[in-house]
């Protein structure tokens, strides 16, 4: 026993295997202190990239529509975990701790894969902290294996791991419990009644169980949520939330020092860039022309842009929700400020003077080409966002798979053109809440592809369904690195942003995530294995 | 102060083309600077609180100016007094002073704010047939002060907060202000789940029509619960009487479409038609909706017994639930009109009124302020005639010679109670530090 473990250790030259377990004690950390262990470049270089193919598998597994911790979830998971080689990190997920005392081999392994998480957690966030919408990437994707590798925790694990972190949290006693059992009863969804007399419940702050607040998942009194057992990874994951978020300010500032290094001056830079997704604030590719907005509408828009091109045309007003959705979309295809102000102008001066439009829509437009005000060119709305949207009476914004009542939507898309069982078809999908795949089927049917397309932006629709139809070429990825790298300049440039649209952002956090989704759609087309180690560094 | 009395002075006609001119008076004699300022500097309980404050005002032909600042409340006052704002705007306290912040290094951020909420009139548009566009009746503001009162329970019983200020918005909609530590401090992201966990009514349109629906779901949430305790005493009064709204065939109509399945809503819609004429009252419309949706209910297993086993609450609480508008509420950085302003399409005061009493408000009586100059020039000849140059007289503050009285009134029982709050807050933390 003691033989094989100087083999192994002279292989992988690590610290004292003691030291390790004092180091990495749980399977689940809060990656609270920086390690401060030297390590080589290579494995610097190595353990970043095997994150990163982490992140990205979850990543993936979301763009397949499927449920976060449902079992399809998990197992797609898994099986990409296992296929890319990161059993480390499988071991992790799966939560199945080893027994030091029966296979200290295995044992030793877990410890690892411990040391390798928490090291290039680390890495990444120094990759990771630059800008606003990365660090939101990265949050994202954090907090899913954090939840993951909690969700696969014994409540024996659990206690051990709030014990590690001195989180001292006490279920409420009976007679506590008792007080307030009608409130739980009530509002404490997904479980049972019975259930709910033997669950634990613990007393928080509403302020540490948001996403249980939002969705009037649990009973609040006075300002407290009652949680239960089950939802307990709610409150912990506010707590790494926080962790990471903090970090990552810190790694912000410490940036410029790291980079002094030249070494990791080029692998960080090129981890960023490569992965930064793609921008569609500004359009690189051609200029649309408003004249061709009637036709493109037709053939290249998804039905929520269709449907404000369509608004607009009849009434020929949009109200600041529509002209938002719309206007940004219309400089992500290419219209440019000159030509928007022309195509805003003729049509709302059909109904008012143009006298009045210059006082009361002009600043707007000027605005979201960033030449107003904040002086910030907006992203186009992703479809996150979009969705989100509530519908307001005589405006046009949000996702119509939402916000149309069903027979109207088949009435609509009856009316563009498709037949009675594509009808069904998207209606299928619509039906299920899934409206991202029922645009995706309307795509398919639209363009008579052989395959869904995953929508994650109207943008990306225009841009596939152009090329699709052989308007635009595909390559141009190198192109949109080096104008992503131009424009953003530096971190200034993002923070200004950070003040007053933060709130709006976080809410949207996958707004960049789908941007990156359709960059990885696009690049996954001619790379399959998705190999992630052509990265020069 | 006594109503007919007001009531005899009310004849002032609001003109806003001379709104420039009254300004100045109002600002100089009436508005409560000092109960202003000392709800916005909450005691200077904390650094900055009140300096890095962002004020921003609307002048004449909609020239906007932001980030105003102030260091002191006689700063505040000499400001808008000589600006005049035809609005006050009231923004979030930030990390440094706004008006520098094009000269500062670090990014200007919001540091606190309160949490705020806004509902306006012009999304109950489809529920309302006494009024339409900006006019506004004692029947439409039932549906505000039925908003009021429901949102103040959820955020006192649910999110434990106490210091919540009701204002009027001057023409038809209804500010709320929550003034809690907190509250005020909480961040966006509290802010939003905070929104979105009191919107429980998403909105569908169909047909062109927009349409409030509501979900309940299997168990239903305590606070959907509270809110249907509220609506349902009311839902008689306000949809089926005042309103009438299924009175015509456009609002049986309107009944129908809030029923989110296809066949339910044929078979009811024949079911209607063959009972009863045209143009029945609400009332008989609703009765045999709810008979039929209960006898429907009771029966074997079908879209009754299960999607829409609480379809009756749901299209009560879809018609009467506060319509907010979310994002004034999510954001950290939004501006909200201040109190004490004058709406300058009504000239009325934005005045604040008890939330529990909100069913006696009465919006069409607010002073508008023309009334208001009147009455304190009325007052002012009065006090002339009857005691020449006696002091005391003229000590009585400006606006307790007129109708916006019972506004400041409101105002400052608020303030007491929170100021009384941050003492007790402020003795707590000196025993906490206290050393031994």
């Amino acid at each position: 026993m003691d033989f094989r473990r100087k083999t192994r250790a002279r292989v992988v030259r690590k610290p004292q295997y003691e030291n390790l377990e004092i180091k990495y004690p749980h399977n689940v950390a809060l990656y609270r202190t920086p390690p401060i262990e030297d390590i080589k470049i290579n494995e610097f270089e190595d353990l970043a990239l095997e994150r990163l193919k982490v992140l990205r598998i979850l990543e993936q597994a979301n763009s397949k529509n499927l449920r976060f911790l449902s079992d399809e979830w998990k197992e797609s998971v898994n099986t990409e975990l296992n296929r890319e080689g990161l059993r480390g990190y499988l071991r992790l997920c799966m939560g199945n701790s080893v027994n030091p005392s029966t296979d200290s081999n295995k044992y030793e392994q877990e410890l690892q894969a411990r040391r390798r998480d928490y090291i290039s957690h680390f890495i990444l966030r120094l990759a990771y902290c630059r800008t606003e919408e990365l660090k939101r990437w990265f949050l994202t994707r954090e907090m899913e294996l954090f939840k993951y590798k909690f969700s696969s925790m014994s409540s024996t694990d659990i206690k051990h791991f709030l014990e590690l972190n001195k989180l001292e949290y006490v279920p409420l006693n009976d007679s506590q419990k008792d007080s307030v059992k009608d409130g739980l009863y009530e509002s404490t969804v997904g479980q049972s009644i019975s259930k709910i007399e033997m669950l634990d419940f613990y007393k928080v702050p509403f302020t540490q169980v948001l996403d249980l607040v939002r969705t009037r998942r649990c009973y609040l009194k006075n300002g407290f949520a009652y949680v239960n057992t089950h939802d307990f990874v709610s409150i912990i994951a506010v707590i790494q939330l926080n962790e990471i978020e903090h970090g990552l300010q810190s790694a912000q500032k410490l940036i410029r020092e790291v980079e002094a290094d030249e070494r990791i001056f080029h692998l960080l830079k090129s981890l960023h860039t490569s992965y930064t997704g793609k921008d569609y604030a500004l359009n690189k590719e051609g200029i649309v022309s408003p004249e061709s907005l009637d036709q493109l509408s037709k053939k290249s828009f998804p039905i929520c842009m269709r449907g404000c091109h369509e608004y607009l045309r009849t009434n020929h007003h949009l109200k600041h929700g529509g002209r938002m959705q719309y206007g940004l979309f219309l400089k992500g295809i290419g219209v440019t400020l000159e030509d928007s102000l022309r195509f805003f102008r003729e049509e709302f001066t059909k109904k008012i003077d143009a006298e009045q439009f210059t006082k009361r829509y002009e600043y707007n437009i000027y605005h979201n080409y960033g030449k107003k005000g904040s002086m910030i060119s907006y992203t186009p709305y992703s479809c996150l966002k979009i969705i989100q949207e509530n519908a307001v009476q005589d405006d046009c914004r949000g996702c119509p798979y939402k916000t149309n009542d069903a027979s109207m939507l088949k009435v609509k898309l009856a009316s563009y053109g498709l037949s009675s069982a594509h009808v069904q078809e998207v209606m299928g999908y619509v039906s299920k809440g899934h409206y991202q795949l029922a645009c995706g089927k309307y795509f398919q049917i639209m363009h008579d592809s052989p395959v869904e397309l995953g929508v994650h932006h109207p943008n990306q629709y225009f841009e596939e369904s152009q090329n699709v139809m052989g308007n635009r070429s595909t390559k141009k990825l190198s192109n949109t690195k080096q104008a992503n790298r131009n424009r953003r300049g530096g971190p200034e440039n993002a923070q200004v942003m950070n003040a007053d649209e933060d709130d709006e952002l976080w809410n949207t956090a996958e707004t960049q995530e789908s941007t990156y989704n359709s960059m990885q759609a696009e690049k996954s087309a001619w790379n399959e294995d998705l190999d992630l180690t052509h990265i020069d560094c | 102060m006594p109503e007919e009395e007001t009531s005899t002075v009310n004849t002032a006609k609001y003109d806003p083309n001379i709104l420039p001119d009254m300004l100045p008076v109002y600002y100089k004699r009436l508005f409560p600077h000092k109960p202003f300022y000392r709800w916005l500097s909450y005691g200077l309980s904390e650094s900055n609180i009140f300096a890095n404050r962002e004020f921003s005002y609307t002048l004449h032909d909609d020239i906007y100016i932001r980030y105003r600042c102030y260091d002191t409340q006689s700063e505040l006052e000499n400001d808008i007094c000589s600006t005049c704002p035809h609005k006050i705007d009231i923004g979030a306290v930030m990390n440094t002073k706004p008006k520098n912040f094009r000269i500062t290094s670090t990014a200007m951020q919001p540091v606190q704010r309160e949490l705020v909420f806004d509902i306006d009139m012009d999304d109950y548009n489809d529920v309302r047939t006494c009024c339409t566009g900006a006019t506004v009746c004692l029947k439409c503001w039932k549906f505000m002060a039925l908003a009021a009162r429901l949102l103040d329970a959820a955020l006192r019983e649910d999110f434990g907060f106490e210091h919540i200020l009701w204002v009027f918005s001057g023409r038809r909609g209804v500010h709320g202000w929550v003034c809690d530590y907190d509250a005020r401090h909480l961040d966006s992201r509290g802010r939003s789940a905070l929104a979105e966990y009191l919107q429980i009514t998403s909105n569908v349109t169909i047909n062109g029509v927009v349409i409030a629906r509501v979900q309940i779901g299997e168990r239903m949430h305590h606070s959907v619960r509270r809110a249907l305790k509220f609506i349902e005493p009311l839902f008689e009064e306000i949809v089926l009487e005042d309103q009438n709204l299924f009175g015509d065939v456009k609002g049986v109509n309107k009944l129908l479409l809030m029923i989110p399945d296809d066949t339910a809503r044929k078979d009811l819609e024949a079911y209607l038609k063959k009972t009863h004429d045209d143009g029945v009252h609400s009332r008989t419309i609703w009765a045999t909706f709810v008979r039929y949706a209960n006898s429907m209910r009771t029966g074997t297993a079908n879209v009754w017994t299960r999607k829409l086993k609480n379809i009756v609450e749901e299209i009560q609480l879809g018609i009467l639930y506060p319509r907010l508008d979310i994002n004034v509420t999510k954001g950290m950085n939004h501006l909200l009109k201040s109190p004490f302003c004058i709406h300058p399409g009504t000239g009325k005061v934005c005045v604040p009124f008890n939330c529990n009493a909100a069913a006696k408000f009465d919006p069409t009586t607010v002073p508008n302020i023309a009334q208001l100059l009147q009455e304190i020039n009325a007052f002012d000849d009065k006090s002339k005639c009857q005691e020449n140059g006696s002091e005391d007289k003229s000590r009585i503050k400006d606006y307790k010679k007129t109708g916006m009285f019972k506004g400041v009134v409101v105002f400052e029982e608020f303030l007491r109670k929170l100021e009384s709050s941050l003492k007790a807050k402020a003795i707590d933390v000196s025993d906490q530090t206290m050393e031994f």
